[in-house]
């Protein structure tokens, strides 16, 4: 609760020095208090006992672990920052302010333990990145982005709103213990459900389904992805994505788990979809920022196995596949930022000889490209491989069957941009990197590689 | 000291890895000696390790180290055994592994990977010591298949002629082929016997349920194995190949010790081939044609090492003959006076090889005996001992074996001695086409020839003082000897002497008689190379010149090779070829373009769902969501 706490009071603050013009101190004092916030989070480790404020929010080991990625991808992304919204935006202080009020949502999404809370949760992130998206005011791509985004998700939150309502209306509570236990004595007493749960299940679903981009409700990604500043993308396919799963998860983990039978195979169809519509539109694009785009839908469907095949290590696996994501997700936008910035241009063949004049960019861009595809040695391959044995565990052999296909599909694309630094040449400058990119790139490469050579570095923790 | 045997072996290893590592810092005389120390060190604890054993025989010392693989009822222990037959390889292998060592400082001194060949040298001592170390049949395997990648990395050590570095890839290539056979024997022995432990493999190996078919399958691909690493027919070729390498390579890994190793293996797993006599059949068989076959080419070969090379195959065919007939002390003792004469030789050989300039071809050569004395004395001493004349250390030896052989049966023995009088034979040419004559070379090598450093010359004499008196360890009782090694070594072979069927013990009138024959055999192949190549100064014809129709098939070797290429290698190429032209190009390759291409086509086609317009966005959701329902109200 202090760090939701801290991040609410940080955004204000933060909008007060933007006031009295104080722009060299909004990136220090936001990092700081990050870091604040992340010591609140750590602290609840291991001494949750219960729901707390009329059991509104439940701070137990899950929300603190998505809170602490959440929370330190934002401090990386915003590293990455400096200097970086000067040049779009005079309101600077505005863009850190709104990426902590969305980043107060996703604290909220991942510790919600009633109905409410998550919806008020998902709005104050969704309108948050409403505006980011849109925040480049000349831009016609940046426009077009934050309107296509916020019509498409204004359409999908009706769905989840009144998924919301149906289930309120079967069973009379927004609590999630409340409606597991109503979902637990029917089965048991053998009294019907109310079509009206099973329609409520559904259609919450898909407003999930929607906010982490799975397909057939991914068409919003790359049009936004792609007309958003880079970095706000970054922000969104990572930090966004990790939140959406923590509250999908939490959802039919624990609250829907007795209706399992009947919602797995909707979500099972849409895993299917979701990998091969990312996996092999990312095949044809030219583009690194439309590839990443296309490429976050498909570890979206990676990430869906944890829900399709609930274990025992299902947040496991969706707290370890987010930390490989996101770092290597990291990594690659930091590089696609330094290339638009000195080319102009985010085109694979931008990336070309970038190996020899380069050579630390080149290879942690090859690292998290590795990681990606889920090449042993790397993050990527233990967040994978959990996903994979978890969903065998389970006995979703033809679904383990498909996503290795599609992971050999992955490989094309993520190794077109290795291909290209190392085996392409081109007369090119050297690309200079601030000490703040190298910082970032260098915590998550070592990150990338300790998690895939010593996985037991994470504490099987949830 | 016994439970310090892992020393032996360790001190190699860090001296490969200081070599290795420090291979562009170290200076050549710290390289050099590292290299020689470490072995001297391995080989004084060897001695001490021999001397405690003497003292106190004890069937086996077995010493865990660790527990390597545990998986389930499998069991790898990381252990050593140590026991009269491991102990004298040992010795052997430090002891000439030093003085090569010692030999190669000299004889390598101006090669610029000096620092190269003295940690392969240490890595191969390191693997030699756990394969005849190790305490079962996996450990050993390591060793096995150590010792064949040092032969391969040092045999193509000037890798840059096209030549040497085909030669290597030829002795890998069929010593493979021979591994696969001692693998697959390895694997039988653990479902067979429940462990692969020698102690408790061997103890089980007569008792119930283990059937006669089984124990002469698993030895017969034991035996494999061993014709692979000891070049044996059919597998032998690679061995006159593997000249390619330094000469103090062919000395220490093609004569003395790696080649020994297909013995040593018999020797160790004695009683499993003593159950299986089908298979001593076999080896003894083997092992007598390889003997005439490699001694039949070694007569008409030019070439000082192909000469030696041939003779090694030759004289490791007569150690399998001695296996063959039941002779393991026999076979073991040939192994110890023949890794004492034929180091030697080689050495010898190396030093010529030097003093020449590089030349190899005894065409061009002659007359060396007063430009290298020490090195025409030696050699001689060793070429009477692998002749077989007494009181040489040959001479105890290939007698004991062909007494076994006489023993087992009376065609073997005759053959044996056919083949003992051709080896007495192109020894003797080889020596009389070396230095006696006049010297055929160019006036510039003759300027030049010269006797070899002290640290050439001191290790030849060692071991020429070693091929004289080594018979002395096992001199027979006939002569009035102890047969001490055969004392030393019966806890080793207890089981297979007990349960072989014994005759009546050869008589000694007997003994002498065959003695003589052998003899006399070799006296009248020393008195015919003489006349013909020391007395008339007869020089072998050029390559292509006018030979006999055996000369000629001599010559070459019997086409071996050629019938190789012919029979295996032609039919495989063309297999292959038709499997990568046709199968792989149109149809594997097709397969895979083709699936590629069809996912690209996809790729495109999918990427035009991607309009820009909300309008279809939202229509195909409403399509998704819609399906969805449909399937919840069928559902509900």
């Amino acid at each position: 609760m202090n760090a939701l706490i801290t991040i609410s009071v940080l955004a204000v603050l933060v909008l007060y020095l933007g006031l009295y013009k104080a722009n060299k101190a909004l990136l220090p004092v936001t990092l700081l208090g990050l870091a604040v916030a992340l010591f609140f989070t750590i602290n609840h480790w291991n001494v949750f006992t219960g729901p707390t404020f009329n059991d509104m929010m439940s701070y137990d080991n899950f929300a603190v672990a998505f809170s602490g990625i959440t929370i330190t991808s934002t401090m990386l992304i915003l590293l990455l920052s400096k200097g970086y919204f000067e040049k779009i935006s005079d309101h600077v202080a505005e863009y850190y302010s709104i990426i902590l009020f969305s980043l107060a949502g996703i604290l909220v999404m991942v510790s919600y333990h009633n109905m409410t809370m998550l919806f008020i949760g998902i709005e104050i992130m969704s309108v948050s990145l409403y505006i980011l998206a849109g925040i480049r005011k000349q831009d016609f791509a940046s426009n077009e982005a934050a309107l296509k985004y916020f019509l498409m998700g204004a359409f999908s939150t009706g769905f989840l709103l009144f998924g919301v309502a149906l289930i309120y209306g079967a069973a009379h509570s927004f609590d999630l213990e409340a409606i597991k236990m109503h979902l637990e004595t029917n089965l048991q007493t053998g009294q019907a459900i109310s079509p009206l749960f099973y329609t409520g299940v559904v259609l919450m679903a898909v407003g999930m389904a929607f906010k982490v981009g799975a397909a057939p409700f991914h068409f919003w990604t790359p049009d936004v992805y792609e007309g958003s500043p880079s970095l706000i993308t970054a922000f969104m396919s990572t930090v966004v994505k990790t939140a959406g799963f923590a509250a999908f998860l939490r959802l039919f983990a624990t609250c829907f788990y007795p209706l399992h039978d009947f919602w797995m195979p909707v979500i099972l169809v849409i895993t299917i979809i979701t990998l091969f519509a990312g996996n092999i539109t990312a095949l044809y694009q030219n583009n690194f920022k439309r590839m990443l785009a296309w490429s976050s839908i498909s570890h979206a469907g990676y990430m869906l196995f944890a829900i399709v095949s609930l274990g025992s290590e299902a947040s496991y696996g969706v707290f370890v596949y987010a930390i490989a994501y996101s770092a290597a997700s990291i990594i690659a936008f930091a590089g696609l930022v330094l290339m638009q910035a000195n080319t102009g241009s985010d085109s694979f063949d931008s990336f070309n000889g970038l190996g020899r004049k380069n050579p630390f960019l080149a290879f942690t861009l090859t690292v998290a490209m590795l990681s990606l595809a889920g090449i042993p040695l790397t993050a990527g391959f233990i967040g994978k491989f959990i996903m994979f044995s978890n969903a065998l565990s389970s006995m979703h052999t033809w679904l383990v069957v498909l996503a290795v296909i599609n992971a050999v599909i992955s490989i094309f694309y993520y190794f077109r941009v290795i291909v290209a630094m190392y085996f392409k040449d081109a007369e090119r400058a050297e690309l200079e990197i601030p000490l703040n990119f190298k910082v970032v790139l260098a915590i998550s490469v070592v990150a990338t590689i300790l998690i895939g050579i010593w996985p037991a570095f994470l504490p099987n923790v949830i | 000291m016994i439970a310090l045997v892992w020393l032996v072996p360790l001190l190699p290893l860090i001296g490969f890895l200081v070599n290795g590592l420090g291979r562009n810092v170290l200076s050549k005389g710290v390289l050099g000696f590292i290299g020689s120390a470490v072995v001297l060190g391995s080989f004084i604890i060897s001695v001490l390790i021999f001397n405690e054993l003497h003292s106190s025989p004890q069937a086996a010392h077995v010493i865990p180290l660790f527990d390597w693989i545990q998986a389930g009822n499998f069991k790898v222990p990381f252990s050593f055994q140590v026991d009269g037959l491991s102990a004298i390889m040992l010795l052997i292998i430090t002891g000439i592994g030093f003085l090569i060592h010692v030999y190669s400082t000299g004889y390598m001194h101006y090669d610029a990977g000096f620092a190269k060949f003295f940690a392969y040298l240490n890595l191969f001592i390191f693997f030699m010591l756990l394969l005849v170390l190790g305490s079962n049949y996996v450990v050993m395997f390591i060793g096995w298949e150590g010792v064949g990648l040092c032969s391969y990395l040092l045999i193509g050590f000037w890798f840059t002629n096209s030549a040497y570095a085909s030669a290597a890839k030829k002795a890998f290539v069929m010593n493979r082929i021979g591994d696969l056979g001692f693998l697959i024997a390895v694997f039988l022995i653990f479902t067979t016997f429940g462990s692969i432990e020698f102690t408790e493999v061997f103890s089980k190996a007569d008792g119930p349920g283990i059937g006669a078919g089984m124990l002469t399958l698993i030895t017969i691909l034991l035996f494999v194995g061993a014709t692979g690493k000891s070049a044996q027919v059919p597998l032998f070729t690679w061995l006159p190949d593997a000249m390619a390498g330094p000469t103090p390579v062919s000395a220490l890994i093609h004569a003395a010790t790696m080649v020994t190793a297909g013995i040593y293996m018999i020797a160790r797993s004695n009683i499993l081939f003593t159950l299986a006599p089908y298979t001593l059949d076999i080896v003894a068989v083997i092992g007598i044609v390889t003997a005439l076959l490699a001694a039949a080419i070694a007569i008409t070969q030019t070439d000082i090492k192909k000469v030696l090379a041939y003779s090694t195959v030759s004289q490791l065919g007569y150690m399998f003959l001695g296996l063959g007939v039941g002779a393991f002390t026999g076979s073991f003792f040939h192994v110890i006076t023949h890794a004492f004469f034929k180091a030697l030789l080689f050495l010898g050989a190396g030093s010529v090889i030097h003093g020449m300039s590089n030349e190899q071809d005894m065409r061009l050569m002659g007359g060396l005996r007063s430009k290298l004395p020490v090195t025409f004395w030696t050699m001689l001493a060793g070429t009477i001992a692998i002749a077989g004349l007494p009181p040489f250390s040959g001479f105890f030896s290939k007698d004991e074996i062909l007494a076994h052989a006489y023993e087992h049966n009376k065609l073997l023995w005759v053959l044996g001695v056919i083949g003992a009088m051709l080896t007495s034979f192109y020894m003797f040419r080889m020596l009389f086409l070396t230095f006696s004559g006049k010297f055929r070379g160019t006036h510039e090598q003759e300027h030049h020839a010269h006797e070899s450093p002290s640290s050439m010359t001191i290790p030849l004499v060692i071991l020429a003082i070693l091929s004289v008196a080594g018979g002395l360890l096992n001199v027979p009782e006939a002569l009035g000897g102890s047969q001490w090694l055969h004392e030393f070594l019966s806890p080793v072979f207890a089981a297979s002497t007990a349960s072989a069927a014994h005759g009546e013990p050869m008589d000694h009138a007997t003994e002498f008689m065959l003695m003589a024959i052998s003899v006399g055999g070799a006296l009248v192949s020393l008195v015919i190379a003489y006349f013909r190549y020391g007395k008339s100064g007869h020089v072998p014809a050029p390559d292509f010149g006018p030979r006999s129709f055996f000369a000629k098939l001599s010559y070459h070797k019997f086409y071996i090779d050629e019938f190789y290429d012919a029979l295996i290698r032609k039919p495989l190429d063309a297999v292959s070829g038709f499997l990568f032209s046709v199968v792989d190009k149109t149809g594997i390759d097709g397969l895979v373009n083709g699936l590629g291409k069809g996912t690209v086509e996809t790729s495109k086609g999918l990427r035009l769902l991607q309009t820009g317009n909300i309008g279809f966005y939202i229509f195909m959701m409403v399509i998704g969501i819609l399906a969805i329902l449909v399937y919840s109200f069928i559902k509900i």
